[in-house]
């Protein structure tokens, strides 16, 4: 049970993390916070107790072990998060150059109000350049 | 089926893989066009060996275990691909796609060599092997392989805009990619096995069992959020809208609907024996669609940057396709599957309209564009048409999806979801024509609330003839007017029970055959009031405005571009998905 306790609570303070974060740099921490919710349940899924890891190198075939399937997963998963994080800080380092700021309420994609009213001008312009012929 | 075929299996996967991992070591080397010449035959070839294995498929699905480790004493160790007809033609469909929008794409990438097409690459062998495995974690490899690729592609321009987009996409994406990775572990812990068929026949003995409904609800929700449902929507119109035109019509066509093709799939195969999911999943999936066909048709409407609007349209026909997975039924997934390919035909021409006057009239806004593309009238018309056939005209493919959505969801007395969908469809449909009417016949002087939408102006580089950029996008057009219904119909109970692993049915169920006529009808009705606005009555215009004026600036507002409060939706979302399976 503790397992999944621990996961649950590691995804859902990652996530408040995420939803309150001001600096990007910070929400990637979070991220990887929410991942490990991900390791913790899966390498508790997979844990016998007594057992050894799953290297039979020293040990007899039929030794006790925990399972390899769920160790390969994390693995997995590892190899993931570190793709991920690198592609996040790549695009919060580019992000920074251009905007000047790692703030994600000053960095966002599109808003209504800052451009839209030079769309009109331009429009409106394009209207007396047709009518004036 | 014979050996033969089976071997080819993973063939479409590796292809475009072999081939981007050859251009990537060889980029520097490689001439002009060469990249442009390898990545369109490499997706054409994975169209057409994708076609060889669904035409294969017919008699019954193909399995190919990777190593020979097949399943001894119902024990599952290897990892497989299982294909069967509809899953064959999804990825032909999606080869195909790929292949044009190469073309689409010629030259427009000049000096990046190559990568452009690499990361294309990776993306569509990682559609395939998506559409084409059997084995829940090798599900979720090429999830996160989608994404990643999707992620790069998005934030191409290395634009502020795009940049922003990207990193809103890639959080949600990857906390989707978390959530299923948890389902993934708890059902494997439940079942013991990671392979569709394994885990369906234990989740068939167990019976009730929390857990295994806890895992279909973290995966669910994953696939969800890939396939832009409400409340899991807001990433999709940020990346939508700021990817490369190209980039655009691959997600729109095939990437959203994928994540839907994998919850119809994961559905209806591995957690079929489960009586908890399958009495929440009917209520479950036609509420979230039909809010998500109405909300994002409504969104779209609302739009004046083209590629958000036809972003917003993507999230309300995938609302759609999930009403035509909460029918449960071979008509409903048979619907969906056929809607898939037409909706994805569709949408990219659209979207390559847009790329067009990106390219050759240096702007993606509606209100700008008005009455500048008087010179490419063809383009025009193919708007016109998609916009029509978007909302639901009697002809091709995308309608020939909806009858069988909208047949399924009336036999099963959704009518709430049926009236939905239809609506949605004339709002996009609306929206579309509306958006042609502006730019290609100079309407519509009066611009109403769509004014105050976000917009940006963008460019995209002009350096290709018109007729190139044309062709790919009327090639989709004709191929959705023009693919002999008869075959499909021919096909469909057949493919569709195989997909769903049920036995055969004999016809497929039609909806009402009026219901796409009013859909034509709505949304020309809503095209002719936002271009001829400032012809009518005043007492009408004020009246709609002031009924409408305030919901649109809520739901504006709502859509705000911050990551956090697209975050704290997601949970929303899941603990909807939860609670709607616990009272199951």
């Amino acid at each position: 049970m503790l397992p999944y306790a621990v996961a649950a609570w590691l995804f859902g303070i990652g996530l408040y993390g995420i939803a309150t974060s001001r600096n990007f740099i910070h929400l990637v921490g979070c991220l990887g916070v929410c991942q490990s919710a991900t390791y913790v349940l899966l390498l508790g899924l997979g844990y016998r107790w007594g057992s050894i890891a799953p290297i039979f190198y020293d040990h007899p075939p039929g030794t006790p072990a925990v399972d390899p399937v769920m160790q390969a997963l994390v693995l997995t998963d590892i190899v993931v998060g570190a793709t991920l994080t690198a592609l996040l800080l790549v695009l919060t380092i580019q992000a920074y150059k251009r905007g000047g700021s790692l703030d994600p309420e000053k960095l966002r994609p599109m808003r209504a109000g800052s451009k839209s009213g030079r769309g009109q001008g331009s429009s409106r312009g394009k209207d007396e350049e047709r009518t004036a012929p | 089926m014979t050996a033969f075929p089976a071997v080819l299996l993973p063939l479409p996967v590796a292809i475009p893989l072999v081939v981007c991992a050859a251009m990537l070591a060889t980029a520097h080397l490689l001439p002009g066009r060469v990249p442009d010449i390898l990545a369109t035959l490499a997706a054409l070839g994975v169209a057409i060996l994708s076609a060889f294995i669904a035409a294969h498929a017919a008699d019954g699905p193909l399995v190919y275990w990777f190593g020979g480790w097949e399943p001894r004493d119902g024990v599952h160790l290897g990892i497989g691909f299982s294909v069967d007809e509809a899953s064959g033609w999804v990825a032909a469909f999606i080869g195909l796609l790929y292949a044009l929008t190469f073309v689409f794409a010629w030259g427009f990438f000049g000096r990046t060599h190559g990568h452009f097409q690499i990361l294309m690459l990776l993306f569509l062998a990682a559609m395939v092997g998506f559409c084409f495995t059997r084995d829940m974690f090798n599900l979720f490899v090429w999830f996160e392989v989608m994404s990643v690729a999707a992620f790069a592609l998005t934030a191409y321009h290395l634009e502020e805009s795009a940049l922003s987009g990207a990193i809103n996409f890639t959080v949600i994406n990857s906390l989707a990619g978390f959530l299923m990775l948890g389902g993934i572990g708890l059902i494997y812990a439940q079942t013991g096995t990671l392979d569709f068929e394994g885990i369906a026949a234990a989740v068939a003995r167990g019976g009730r069992d929390p857990v295994v409904a806890g895992a279909f609800c973290l995966v669910a929700a994953a696939l969800m959020i890939k396939g832009a449902i409400v409340p899991f929507q807001f990433w999709l119109a940020d990346a939508h809208a700021v990817a490369p035109s190209p980039v655009s019509v691959i997600f729109s066509g095939s990437m959203v609907s994928l994540g839907l093709f994998g919850l119809a799939k994961v559905s209806a195969v591995v957690f079929a024996g489960s009586d908890q999911v399958q009495h929440g999943l009917p209520v479950l999936l036609t509420a979230l669609g039909s809010f998500t066909a109405l909300l994002g048709g409504w969104m779209a409407l609302l739009q004046r940057h083209l590629k958000r609007m036809l972003a917003f349209s993507t999230i309300s026909h995938a609302g759609i396709m999930l009403t035509g997975i909460g029918a449960l039924s071979a008509d409903g997934t048979g619907g969906m599957l056929v809607y898939v390919v037409g909706h994805g035909l569709v949408k990219g021409a659209l979207f390559m309209v847009a790329g067009i006057l990106l390219a050759t009239r240096a702007s993606i806004d509606e209100i700008a564009l008005r009455g500048l593309g008087l010179g490419i009238g063809p383009a025009g018309i193919a708007m016109a048409i998609a916009g029509l056939l978007l909302c639901g005209l009697p002809i091709g493919v995308l309608d020939q999806g909806t009858r069988g959505v909208q047949g399924a969801l009336a036999q099963q007395g959704h009518g709430i979801a049926l009236a939905a969908g239809a609506i949605g469809a004339a709002l996009t449909g609306a929206a579309v024509l509306r958006a042609a009417g502006r730019i290609f016949l100079g309407l519509g002087p009066d611009s109403g609330d769509e004014a105050g939408a976000p917009s940006e102006d963008e460019r995209e580089k002009a350096n290709r003839p018109l007729w190139l950029m044309l062709a790919p996008c009327c090639a989709l057009l004709v191929l959705d007017v023009g693919l002999p219904a008869h075959l499909i119909e021919h096909a469909l109970p057949r493919a569709a029970s195989a997909f769903m692993h049920r036995p055969a049915v004999d016809t497929v169920a039609e909806g009402p055959g009026w219901l796409p006529w009013m859909s034509v009808l709505a949304a020309l009705a809503g095209a002719a009031y936002g271009l001829l606005r400032d012809r009518l009555p005043a007492f009408v215009v004020r009246s709609v405005g002031a009924t409408q004026s305030a919901p649109t600036r809520a739901l504006e507002a709502l859509h705000s571009g911050l990551i956090g409060d697209y975050a704290a939706w997601l949970a929303v979302g899941v603990a909807i998905i939860v609670a709607m399976l616990a009272l199951a």
